[in-house]
């Protein structure tokens, strides 16, 4: 009979064999994949509108149409939009094609130095209406639906509240509105980036935008690693040891981390415009944000709005969002939260079968 | 100006001095030595400041020649300089090299300029690298705290089996993230943060200053002017964009209809293709 001790050792023994298995095992895992089998945002798709480094895509048409009205979805300049079709059966995109969505979606392209002077106004007045305007061309219609991811979110807002002729409903996902509510709830690892970003000066920001012309994605991949320490410590060693049980979680791991690499540069004048007037200022929920000289009053948004948060978003903390409903001039608000972080919204595989289908069923009713 | 020139110019201006004098103050001749009473005393004074003039010239004439270095014009040094030659055309005379001095003066301007930018440089980059150091600071006490509070929960805890390595590594990985945020909470945190960045940006500015001294003298575009037209580019660009929207005509319909997508696509193509 064993004793106790020698339990012990042989569990430590068994623990060592299955490491080492493990490691063997997801090494012949890396070996056997490719660039192609980690490609994301591969969902069918064609390019209808190019300006400047803007790209405006349709996606193919996958299921009989379902609603008379497209959607346009927008995402931010802190990260990109290929997240919305991380992989295929983790796409917000392709749920919503599959349930007879007609989809565009607008890729802000990769900024560089040359755009360090492009601002809000540049992305709402320009680019995004260039986008509606077109879509509403093509399709022969006065508004279309607008579908606005985080920052993409507050261009969405600020573009349903000067051109409300041009949204018949708008849709919002992890979108701050709110940006001084971050520790309405008492979470500590809510908000550091509104924490941090309210610790700079005015000055201090335009000396960053100053010395590297735009606001460097490398920068904000280690401002959003750093809020979450114990994952980000983790990932290459423990988080990535976990997938080798699976090729299939290998390549979600891989292909998500490809999503985290690509983060583009954010625009300096428009950078300026997100840290001081709206992160530190507050100017959006207090109806003083102005676009070329215009105040954005979110008051003046008459359409259906559906807000979609996550109920644990470190980075946009629920109350930052959901102070819309007060700030909209509208009764028909409606909001969804779901379980899970910032991104987890559109890559857990729990959110899938609620996300687009939520969508959907929301818009069907206002089509 | 050699010694022995310096000799020979001391010795043709003390005889010159010394001709001139005795032309002024020539010595009575040994008849006229009875001269009228009322003009002796004057000859006197004469004879005595003559005297003491001659003593003075005898002086000075000793003291150019044991210095020779103090006065170093010969009188063919002088001659040189004032012939009108040396006055006008390219050469290399002292006036050719005072006007060097004026032409090239903002080049050793600069020079001088470029060094006290790099100066400026290494003490900022010295400010950074204290500010980085404070931060990481901050983080190394952080990750002590977190070592002691795993400790202490380590040793009270009534563990359940035997520990797995990655039920500790999850373990640890908990309580340092707690630590980490709650630090990362704090105003030394964020104020380090900031000084951090900010000195970043500063030495980063101080780099750009001094690639663009080094642009100027060598006719190269600096970072400011580039980012001067393109802010005028995009102002341009919003302008006549603006203009643009503001000539369009009017949307034509406003219904909505769901067509093909086949057909929606080929329409769509073709239009994107001509605004391209």
């Amino acid at each position: 009979m064993a004793t106790p001790k020698k339990t012990a050792a042989a569990q430590a023994l068994a623990e060592f064999s299955d490491f080492n298995l493990k490691m063997a095992r997801g090494q012949q895992m890396l070996q056997r994949l490719k660039d192609e089998d980690v490609q994301i945002a591969t969902a069918d798709k064609e390019v209808v509108f190019r300006q400047d480094k803007v790209t405006l895509y349709r996606y193919k048409a996958t299921a009989k149409p379902s609603l008379k009205v497209p959607v346009l979805v927008a995402y931010g300049q802190i990260g990109r939009y290929t997240m919305t079709d991380l992989q295929e059966d983790r796409s917000m995109l392709r749920n919503l094609l599959a349930l007879g969505v007609d989809v565009y979606a607008v890729d802000w392209g990769n900024p560089t130095r040359s755009d360090r002077w492009l601002a809000f106004e540049d992305y709402v007045d320009g680019y995004l209406n260039e986008c509606v305007e077109f879509i509403c061309r093509q399709h022969r219609l006065s508004a279309i639906n607008l579908l606005g991811i985080c920052e993409g979110g507050v261009f969405s807002l600020c573009y349903a509240a000067l051109y409300p002729d041009r949204i018949k409903n708008l849709i919002l996902t992890i979108t701050p509105v709110d940006f001084h509510q971050d520790q309405a709830e008492g979470r500590a690892n809510h908000g550091l980036l509104n924490l941090w970003t309210r610790g700079l000066g005015a000055d201090d920001i335009d000396r960053l935008i100053e010395a590297n012309g735009n606001l460097p994605g490398e920068l904000m991949s280690y401002v959003f690693a750093q809020m979450t320490p114990g994952a980000s410590l983790s990932k290459y060693n423990i988080g990535l040891l976990d997938t080798f049980d699976d090729e299939k979680k290998l390549l979600n791991f891989l292909r998500m981390e490809k999503w985290i690499a690509d983060r583009p540069h954010h625009p300096g004048e428009a950078a300026k415009q997100l840290l001081v007037n709206l992160y530190k200022n507050n100017e959006l929920i207090r109806g003083e944000f102005q676009l070329a000289g215009r105040t954005v009053d979110l008051g003046d948004i008459k359409v259906p709005v559906l807000n979609v948060f996550a109920k644990d978003d470190h980075i946009i903390p629920p109350k930052t969002t959901q102070a819309l409903r007060a700030a909209v001039g509208t009764k028909d608000y409606t909001e969804i939260g779901l379980d899970g972080g910032h991104v987890g919204v559109f890559v857990s595989g729990k959110s899938q079968g609620i996300l687009g289908k939520g969508i959907h069923d929301w818009l069907r009713k206002r089509d | 100006m050699s010694d022995a020139a310096a000799s020979t110019w001391a010795d043709s201006w003390a005889t010159s001095q010394q001709a001139l004098m005795k032309l002024m103050f020539a010595a009575p001749a040994p008849g006229e030595s009875g001269a009228k009473d009322t003009e002796a005393p004057m000859q006197e004074q004469f004879a005595e400041l003559r005297d003491a003039w001659q003593e003075s010239i005898a002086k000075w004439t000793e003291l150019v020649k044991q210095g020779p270095q103090a006065v170093s014009m010969t009188p063919e040094a002088l001659r040189e300089l004032f012939t009108p030659e040396r006055w006008s055309g390219v050469g290399t005379g002292s006036f050719d090299a005072g006007l060097r001095q004026v032409l090239e003066g903002p080049k050793y301007a600069m020079l001088f300029d470029l060094d006290r930018k790099l100066m400026a440089l290494r003490q900022l980059a010295s400010e950074r690298d204290r500010d980085v150091a404070a931060f990481h600071a901050i983080l190394r006490k952080a990750w002590g705290s977190a070592f002691e509070r795993f400790s202490s929960n380590a040793a009270s805890r009534v563990v359940q089996g035997p520990a797995t390595w990655r039920g500790m590594a999850d373990r640890w990985l908990a309580v340092l993230n707690d630590t980490l945020i709650e630090v990362q909470r704090s105003d030394a945190f964020i104020e380090a943060q900031r000084k951090m960045l900010r000195s970043a940006s500063d030495c980063r500015l101080q780099e750009q200053e001094i690639a663009e001294a080094w642009c100027v003298a060598f006719h190269v575009p600096t970072r400011t002017e580039m980012d001067e037209v393109q802010r005028t580019v995009t102002e341009l660009r919003r302008q006549l964009r603006a203009l643009q929207r503001a000539a369009a005509p009017p949307p034509v319909a406003t219904h909505a209809t769901a067509s093909s997508p086949t057909k929606r696509r080929a329409t769509t193509k073709s239009r994107a293709s001509a605004r391209s």
